[in-house]
């Protein structure tokens, strides 16, 4: 068997192109060059352009005195800390508006998702047009609409809304506000007693799916859980003398006075943010459900499953594995899209480091590059997250 | 025998009565409403909530939109239904309106514009008559040779060597098509094979038959170029630009230009050579990961600073720069979603036929990993309209940008519903007419693996 060698000719300078061996390294040096040539191009004309208007790079301006207020933080910040405390200060109003969005609008989008899937052709009708009109309409212009169209309509003080008829929960152009939980000190008790049923709830719940499956008898035990989870916190509680006690919000002057609140603005933001992404979320559950085939209805049926457990056991876990890639995306997008919050003026992390900061100290480029570590830290920690969750999807498939 | 009606012939014959009609509670309306509306009690009650619900919202809306309508005056204050409330003040929309599909455009200009579109209607509508033939150069020049038309039309002011060699193709391109339409619907063949039966070259040799095409064309290429080049338009820098056409502009260029960069950042991220993929992966990550306001803050803050002396960029183009390469990063996760769905054996016949990469890429995997795209193009396209709102944080007179200010107007002030509601209603119709279009699409292409 003759085995026939590629002509080699390592002078002629075509070979670089047409051999296989080299074309690779030529090709990846002729990338790599143009990126880098590039870039040096840019970075030089930063330094110059730089030198020009007399700026110096560097992280030291951080430590400076940033000298302004921000409107909203549960942070102890004073206009006196520094450039780099705002940068915290942003990213905690950042973290905690997305987080709170993220359990509603996955709370919210279940919701409608089912809806959306009702026998009744009248409430399928609304979901859907709940979900055309939020999808296709800009995420923007909704945040600007709950703010002009509801929260900065609000009444003053002295004619607060009271919502829900409770006045412990209060509602003017100041902001929301509601009370705030003063801890006594034994309330750790409560905290441990609580976590500890926790722990004994899944282990019994554990335990009566393995009885179950060894036995075949069914036993409800959801009442039974239910008296662990609730009774023995609560019990700790009144045997500690209920260390708790609640400050509430009340009228003094022209404002309300103690209890916590938060900015119309960030009612605005949340508001939008949850319905915005409910659309989406309802579409992942929708089709997630979709995806299932009606085989398995029908074979859980003729097992003799109710539907409310054919739903539960059989439908739900196997769409659970279309609805958690797509909705584990979605959560990432609810943190990016929370900078949008800048429209209305609510302080999150791109408006007092990206525009305030950066206005008044004119490092943009340190600025700029420390906006997008946090944002690509956050992005990448969810995206391994997905990561880790599909390679167990994938071990648990045949 | 007793029944002897039923025995034709000695044979006994079944004669069946006819079949009742069904019960009317499960036919039309009632039935229907049964089955859908009243199916049980929970059903039952879960209606009665959704129709109160959609009263509840129509009345409201009914008595915003229609009953406080104030459809003349010339101020916000003359929108008074009485001394301390405002109506719907439908005149101020009506007021600003040219405004929101503008901008600030001049008045005297606006038919630039609308010739731009007009021209652009005229040169993608063949890709939708049956009978044209060449629709992927039709659809592709649509894209790649008509921007510098409209961006012509769009800026005016005087042309440098560039733009007038540019915009007289792009006007030949146009008459050319238009042409090359009439013929095909006249004679059903293209333009080309029209030209050489026309000009008697059809019984030559196949090699000569492309010098007349291109004589031709070289032809009417001189003839517009002379004829256009005295043609000048008003300059309309562009601060002036505004409203749906800022929007359309943005969101238009984003999208024509992200589908050959995302197509070649996803080749690259697919690549075996490391250097490449590694580059590749760090710009999609870096832009996928980001809001794109960040990005639009990066454009106007830094873009300034990496420029040479003397170089100028203004904030639209900066802008538009940015919005590129953020929609190039997520086109090139749609290109890559559809080349994963391209099996392998496309790849390896493709290769066992003796294609070279780019050979096998362009004529085997592409147009199949096309073809499955094209819902997600069109959702991304569909997403970078909506996300060119962002815009106006930063000081650009979009749809939105225009709203914002109509709202700061002295005579205007305060007005601020009415707008919203109107670019809502424009953005939505937009939208849910390219989603929907999209699914027909997709009904349509998909129509040959359907079983």
């Amino acid at each position: 068997m003759a085995v026939v060698e590629r002509p080699r000719s390592g002078s002629d300078l075509s070979s670089v192109i047409n051999d296989e061996r080299y074309r690779s390294i030529f090709y990846q040096i002729l990338v790599f060059g143009t990126v880098f040539a590039i870039a040096a191009f840019l970075v030089n004309n930063t330094l110059t352009n730089m030198a020009a208007q007399g700026k110096a790079a560097g992280f030291d301006f951080l430590l400076g005195t940033a000298g302004f207020a921000i409107a909203w933080t549960p942070l102890d910040y004073k206009p006196v800390d520094s450039y780099l405390f705002v940068y915290w200060v942003g990213i905690v109003n950042t973290l905690i508006i997305s987080g709170i969005s993220i359990v509603l609008t996955t709370i919210l989008g279940f919701v409608i998702g089912i809806l959306r899937l009702s026998k009744n052709w009248l409430i399928g009708q609304i979901a859907a047009w709940y979900v055309e009109v939020l999808r296709n309409t800009p995420l923007l212009l909704q945040i600007i609409f709950w703010y002009l169209g509801a929260f900065a309509n609000l009444p003053r003080p002295k004619q607060s809304v009271e919502l829900f008829g409770a006045d412990w929960l209060i509602l003017n152009n100041r902001g929301l506000y509601f009370p705030n939980a003063e801890f006594g000190e034994l309330f750790w008790l409560t905290a441990v007693g609580m976590l500890i049923s926790v722990v004994a709830a899944i282990w019994y719940n554990k335990r009566a799916i393995k009885q179950q499956l060894e036995t075949g008898v069914y036993v409800p035990i959801w009442w039974k859980i239910l008296v662990i989870l609730i009774g023995l916190p609560l019990a700790i509680f009144l045997v500690t003398g209920m260390p708790l006690s609640w400050e509430l919000p009340v009228l003094k002057g022209f404002n309300f006075q103690g209890g916590t609140f938060i900015l119309p603005a960030m009612c605005s933001v949340l508001v939008a943010l949850v319905i915005y992404h409910s659309a989406y979320v309802a579409e992942m559950v929708r089709a997630g459900i979709m995806s299932v085939s009606h085989g398995q209805t029908e074979a859980a049926y003729s097992l003799g499953l109710r539907p409310s457990w054919t739903m539960r056991l059989v439908i739900i876990p196997q769409a659970m594995r279309a609805i958690i890639p797509p909705m584990i995306s979605l959560w990432m997008n609810v943190v990016k899209n929370s900078s949008l919050a800048i429209a209305i003026g609510f302080p999150d992390l791109v408006n007092v480091f990206m525009q305030t900061s950066l206005n008044q100290s004119g490092h943009a480029i340190e600025i700029v590059a420390m906006v997008m570590l946090f944002y690509m830290t956050v992005s990448l920690t969810i995206s391994a997250c997905l990561n880790v969750y599909n390679k167990k999807i994938l071990l648990t498939e045949r | 025998m007793a029944d002897a009606p039923m025995t034709s012939g000695g044979l006994l014959v079944f004669k069946p009565k006819p079949s009742l009609p069904p019960p009317p509670a499960t036919t039309g309306v009632i039935g229907w409403m049964r089955f859908n509306l009243f199916d049980g009690i929970y059903s039952s009650v879960t209606t009665v909530i959704g129709v109160l619900l959609i009263g509840y919202i129509a009345i409201g809306f009914y008595e915003w939109a229609f009953v406080r309508a104030v459809w003349e005056a010339s101020s916000r204050n003359e929108c008074r239904i009485s001394p301390t409330e405002f109506g719907t003040c439908w005149a101020g929309v009506e007021f600003w309106f040219t405004r929101f599909i503008y901008g600030r455009y001049p008045d005297a200009e606006i038919w630039r514009i609308d010739l731009a579109a007009l021209i652009f209607v005229l040169w993608m509508a063949p890709l939708w008559l049956p009978r044209v033939t060449a629709k992927v150069i039709v659809g592709l020049s649509a894209v790649m040779v008509f921007p510098f038309l409209a961006g012509y039309l769009f800026l005016g002011g005087e042309r440098n060597w560039f733009m007038a060699i540019m915009v007289a193709l792009s006007l030949t391109w146009f008459i050319g098509t238009m042409v090359h339409v009439a013929i095909c619907l006249v004679t059903n063949q293209g333009l080309g094979r029209w030209i050489i039966q026309a000009t008697g070259f059809a019984s030559r040799d196949d090699r000569l038959q492309k010098y007349p095409i291109i004589i031709l064309s070289l032809i009417a290429y001189f003839v517009v170029y002379f004829l256009v080049a005295d043609w000048q338009t008003v300059e309309v820098v562009p601060n002036q630009w505004g409203g749906l056409f800022l929007t359309l502009v943005i969101s238009g260029v984003g999208i024509a230009s992200a589908l050959p960069i995302g197509i070649v950042l996803a080749l690259g991220r697919r690549s075996q050579m490391p250097v490449v993929r590694v580059l590749c992966v760090a710009f999609i990550e870096l832009f996928r990961s980001v809001p794109l306001i960040t990005i639009l803050f990066m454009a106007t803050t830094m873009f300034p600073l990496f420029l040479p002396k003397g170089v100028v960029f203004n904030n639209l183009a900066s802008v538009i720069v940015a919005v590129c390469l953020f929609s190039a990063a997520y086109m090139a996760e749609t290109v890559r979603g559809g080349l994963q769905a391209i099996s392998r054996g496309q790849y390896e016949a493709a290769e066992a036929m003796g294609l070279s990469y780019w050979q096998s890429m362009g004529l085997i995997v592409m147009p199949q990993a096309l073809k499955l795209m094209i819902p997600n193009i069109v959702g991304s396209f569909i997403g970078l309209l909506k996300d060119t709102t962002l815009v106006s944080i930063i000081g650009l007179y979009d749809l939105l940008g225009m709203i914002n200010a109509v709202s700061q107007d002295p005579q205007w002030i305060g007005l601020h519903h009415e707008p919203l509601f109107t670019a809502a209603v424009l953005y939505f119709v937009a939208c849910l007419a390219m989603s929907k279009y999209s699914q027909h699409l997709e009904r349509k292409l998909g129509a040959g693996d359907r079983r």
